[in-house]
């Protein structure tokens, strides 16, 4: 026999009063400190500060690592060796694993043990361990749901809810776990905007690696351009996909100290990752592109696709190669966008189409896990939106005479 | 005198002088040119002088917004949190200049000179600010003590 709404209440009241024991709770400094972290007056310089932090520490990391001694080691010690030893010079095994054998650096070898070793283990992997080691912190500290409280307004704009913040950060580092990370998002509306919005506006973190790499100066710009696109395209399918935005209950954690072993795991767990499923993508990223253009595949794409690259996109021809390269890679499909001759702004702009333009191999398979329809709906969208904001940051450039 | 009225006039004036800082940080990196005076030095450059330089507006802020009823937790954390965002900015300063310092230009590692120099002045303001705002920790333990 079921109880009755008023003899359920009263069982309640019950159970409450043997379980709980009332009190005056005190504030402590902890929970004051917290509640500013929420607060959207105090929330939002803090969120900046954190965010400097992030980026500050993701910079000199990496760059002590990269250019301190990794530049040196293949340059100036790994190329010239493997350019003496590897047999058939101007073969063609010689030009997929070496690369072009009058290179001085191994970002303009092009091969597969020289830029594709070079980019994995001395760019990425440096970068990559820099943001899961900030990442994991923010975790542990219990800042991440205090985050997603904060943003929480802002992302109901786009259909999704504060929790978002989570996998869209994850896919800071990689896309792979930020589209699982999704799943956390209630209704089905919510997880597609979110694959797609990562899928196309979120550059991962081996990404970001090769940008602060090659193009430093102007990787605010191409930054700038995806932040825009993100929230544009998230208000649009908003509108235009059926379904619903539920609000959320999240527990806040009080703040605590991150825990040694918690962090040590999570970071073997999140590099192991990287290395499963990146560096084996990387080379053969190499090895597709380098055997495409001695083919001639490439040559022949770059006449084909001319009218789109450098009439609607304004951008080279040369592009297309990194295109194809951006399937399987993206930071690879960087790396190579800078040893093609162009000005600042074909530069911005080719950038942010190699990354809104395809979800790399990996993210792809993932997203085909969560569903055929969601992937030929991510695809369908992407198609537009790599066209139309392509186009409208060309007629941007017009405008403001830099193009 | 109150209990709490240095430590008032101290983050009154911390809070006065944190907000100067910001406020010509972010003006220098406007001007587009880096600005050098005795220890101190405040670059152009629009991530550290444009987005730090806002940070430490904020601490500033946060510092004058603790003042009055200082004693009161609420408020007190502002104060505390102020001394965090400036801690974050020195933090990663000083980092960058741990990350530069090692590395040689012609070999592995660098000269003891070249090391050493690194760490010479002059500062960026976030520094310079870092010594006066561990003066909160004092107030933290006086506050756990009590």
């Amino acid at each position: 026999m079921g109880l009755s709404v008023d003899e359920r209440w009263d069982l309640i009241d019950k159970i409450s009063k043997e379980t709980v024991t009332f009190g005056k709770y005190k504030h402590t400094l902890k929970d004051a400190v917290g509640e500013l972290t929420i607060k959207p007056l105090t929330g939002i310089p803090i969120a900046i500060a954190v965010l400097y932090g992030l980026w500050s520490f993701f910079g000199s990391f990496a760059g002590f690592f990269t250019d301190g001694f990794f530049v040196s080691l293949f340059d100036e010690h790994f190329l010239p060796w493997i350019q003496s030893v590897f047999p058939d010079k101007g073969g063609w095994l010689y030009y997929i694993f070496v690369g072009d054998p009058l290179a001085d650096n191994c970002f303009e070898a092009f091969g597969v043990l020289t830029s594709g070793l070079f980019i994995a283990i001395g760019v990425v992997l440096p970068a990559i361990i820099a943001f899961y080691l900030i990442l994991t912190l923010l975790e542990d500290i219990g800042y991440m749901p205090r985050l997603a409280v904060l943003i929480d307004t802002i992302l109901h704009k786009i259909g999704l809810h504060g929790y978002a913040i989570v996998p869209t950060i994850l896919s800071l580092g990689c896309n792979v776990p930020a589209v699982t990370a999704s799943r956390i998002l209630e209704t089905r509306k919510q997880r597609f905007i979110m694959m797609t919005l990562l899928a196309i506006f979120i550059p991962c973190g081996a990404q970001l690696g090769i940008m602060e790499e090659v193009i430093p100066d102007t990787m605010g710009y191409v930054l700038i351009y995806l932040l825009i696109g993100y929230f544009i395209l998230g208000f649009i399918l908003n509108k235009i996909i059926p379904g619903k935005s539920p609000e959320i209950l999240i527990d806040v954690p009080p703040y605590q100290r991150p825990m040694l072993r918690n962090v040590r795991r999570k970071m073997q767990m999140r590099i192991v990752g990287f290395f499963k499923v990146a560096i084996p993508f990387v080379l053969l990223g190499c090895a597709v592109v380098n055997i495409l253009y001695k083919g001639g595949v490439i040559d022949w794409l770059a006449n084909v696709m001319s009218p789109l690259l450098s009439g609607w996109f304004g951008v080279p021809d040369e592009t297309v190669g990194p295109l194809i390269a951006a399937f399987l890679r993206k930071d690879l499909a960087v790396a190579q966008l800078s040893a093609i001759p162009m000005t600042s702004y074909q530069m911005i702009t080719s950038v942010v189409l190699v990354s809104i333009y395809f979800p790399c191999v990996a993210t792809f398979v993932m997203i085909l896990k969560e569903g055929w329809k969601d992937l030929l709906g991510s695809v369908a969208v992407l198609a537009a939106v790599v066209f139309l904001y392509g186009g409208l940051i060309h007629l941007i450039g017009i405008l403001l005479g830099v193009a | 005198m109150g209990e709490y009225t240095m430590a008032k006039l101290y983050f009154g004036i911390l809070g006065i002088v944190t907000v100067l800082f910001g406020v010509s940080e972010l003006a220098v990196t406007a001007g587009g040119t880096s600005f050098s005076w005795g220890i101190l030095e405040i670059p152009n450059e629009m991530f550290r002088g444009g987005w730090g330089g806002f940070i430490v507006l904020f601490a500033g802020l946060f510092y004058l917004s603790s003042l009055k009823n200082f004693s009161e937790i609420h408020q007190f954390s502002k104060a505390i949190m102020g001394s965090i965002m400036i801690w974050v900015v020195a933090g990663l300063d000083i980092f960058a200049m741990i990350t530069e310092s090692i590395p040689g230009e012609e070999g592995w590692f660098n000269s003891l000179g070249g090391f050493l120099g690194t760490y010479a002045p002059p500062y960026t303001p976030a520094i310079i600010l870092l010594p006066f705002s561990l003066v909160v920790i004092y107030y933290i333990c006086k506050r756990k003590a009590s």
